[in-house]
């Protein structure tokens, strides 16, 4: 659990490299995207895998925003990174691997759960932005205060 | 205000609106950063249309000259640092930090800005390729793999399918470059999961921000620009899913089926 978690932050910060997030935030996005996989693994005790998906994008989007609107950056720095341990590219992959070794009913099922998981990233995001702006303009607010103190 | 200043006031909104879009924003906060700039300085009759691939902007009513301007956008790499230093610009220009001149000065600045080194970068995608195989189940030897699987891909990217090659063919030949590696590793290095170092090595491929900003933009109703950023991102996931398959099934085949 806890490598999990390691390898989510080193591999959320290693994406905002690549996207060149400005370097005083390549932590705040590793850590969005270790608390999004971790909620994805406790949910996943429970509930089915699109589900946990969908928590854990929920989750990653609400972070972002709020951090966004704390340190008064655009949310995009934030949520692509944090985004990229959910994106389906293993499902993408196991499809594929299916299809060569020709066991269609497998290979149906993994790009079925594939997009899946690409709906409930969907959904969250819409969610989240759906919120009004103001109700995390002010909690960013109160955060980033308490932070400085 | 005479007609002069419109043209450098539509020309700064445009420059900005150009990296923004560039540089991997959504439709809405180019628009939204178009009109907060022409609106503090004054121009109230534009009317900005933004796609994913082009901006135009038009000025003209009774009182101002008409102005127009189209600009065709390709689309490009990523650099969020810009599109949050654009964004914090148009604040410092609502704050009436800047006139024009200056605005647009260091609207160009940002634009000319150095990107992170080459190095860095590849080092960056082998990390997270050593990251994501360790994500979905590799063990550390299987991440050592990954981590050059990806790093090589990454240079790939860089001197070969960046300049020369097609979006479609550079994810291609990527994926296919990316199973073979990781097949020669599997077959020759001790690392014990093929499967887990593919996975890991080709995230870098993986369309993530053209997947999320058609998300963000089919959320505001940008729907063309969403469905164009939606079609290139579902594009880019067949040909990686194109190249793995073609990997794997060459390297089967030459190799008796030792991998499958």
């Amino acid at each position: 659990m806890i490598m999990q978690l390691i390898a989510a932050m080193a591999g959320t910060l290693a994406f905002s490299i690549l996207f060149s997030v400005p370097k005083k935030y390549y932590l705040i996005c590793g850590l969005i995207g270790a608390m999004g996989w971790g909620t994805y693994l406790v949910c996943g005790r429970h509930l089915g895998e699109a589900t946990s998906i969908l928590a854990a994008a929920l989750v990653v989007a609400f972070l972002s925003r709020l951090v966004s609107e704390a340190v008064m950056c655009p949310s995009p720095l934030f949520l692509i990174p944090g985004l990229f341990p959910l994106i389906p590219g293993a499902g993408i992959y196991w499809m594929t691997y299916y299809i060569v070794t020709d066991e269609t009913g497998l290979a149906m099922d993994s790009g079925y759960h594939a997009l899946k998981q690409a709906v409930a990233i969907v959904l969250a995001i819409v969610l989240i932005f759906e919120l009004p702006k103001k109700c995390f303009t002010v909690m960013g607010r109160t955060l980033y205060r308490k932070e400085i103190k | 205000m005479d007609s002069k200043d419109e043209g450098a006031v539509v020309e700064l909104a445009m420059l900005a609106g150009h990296i923004l879009l560039d540089n991997g924003a959504e439709i809405f906060r180019v628009e939204e950063v178009i009109q907060r700039i022409c609106d503090h300085y004054q121009v109230t009759s534009v009317n900005e249309f933004v796609l994913s691939n082009g901006i135009f902007i038009t000025v003209g009513s009774s009182v101002e000259p008409a102005f127009a301007r189209v600009e065709h956008i390709p689309v490009s790499g990523t650099h969020l640092d810009k599109v949050a230093a654009i964004d914090r610009l148009a604040d410092e220009i609502d704050m009436g930090l800047y006139t024009v001149e200056e605005a647009t000065a260091k609207a160009e600045e940002i634009r000319r800005r150095p990107e992170v080194s080459r190095m860095l970068r590849c080092l960056a995608s082998g990390l997270g390729s050593a990251a994501f195989c360790c994500l979905f189940g590799g063990d550390l030897a299987d991440s050592a793999c990954a981590f050059g699987a990806g790093f090589i891909l990454y240079l790939f990217m860089l001197y070969v399918s960046g300049p020369h090659l097609s979006k479609i063919v550079g994810n291609l030949i990527g994926s296919l470059l990316v199973t073979l590696i990781c097949a020669f590793f599997y077959l020759f290095v001790p690392g014990r999961h093929m499967n887990f170092m593919i996975i890991g090595s080709i995230m870098p491929l993986v369309p993530g921000v053209a997947f999320v900003n058609a998300i963000r933009d089919i959320a505001d109703g940008d729907y063309i620009s969403g469905a164009v950023r939606m079609l290139d991102a579902m594009l880019i996931f067949v040909c990686i899913a194109i190249g793995v398959g073609f990997g794997i099934d060459i390297i089967s085949r030459l190799s008796g089926g030792a991998l499958l």
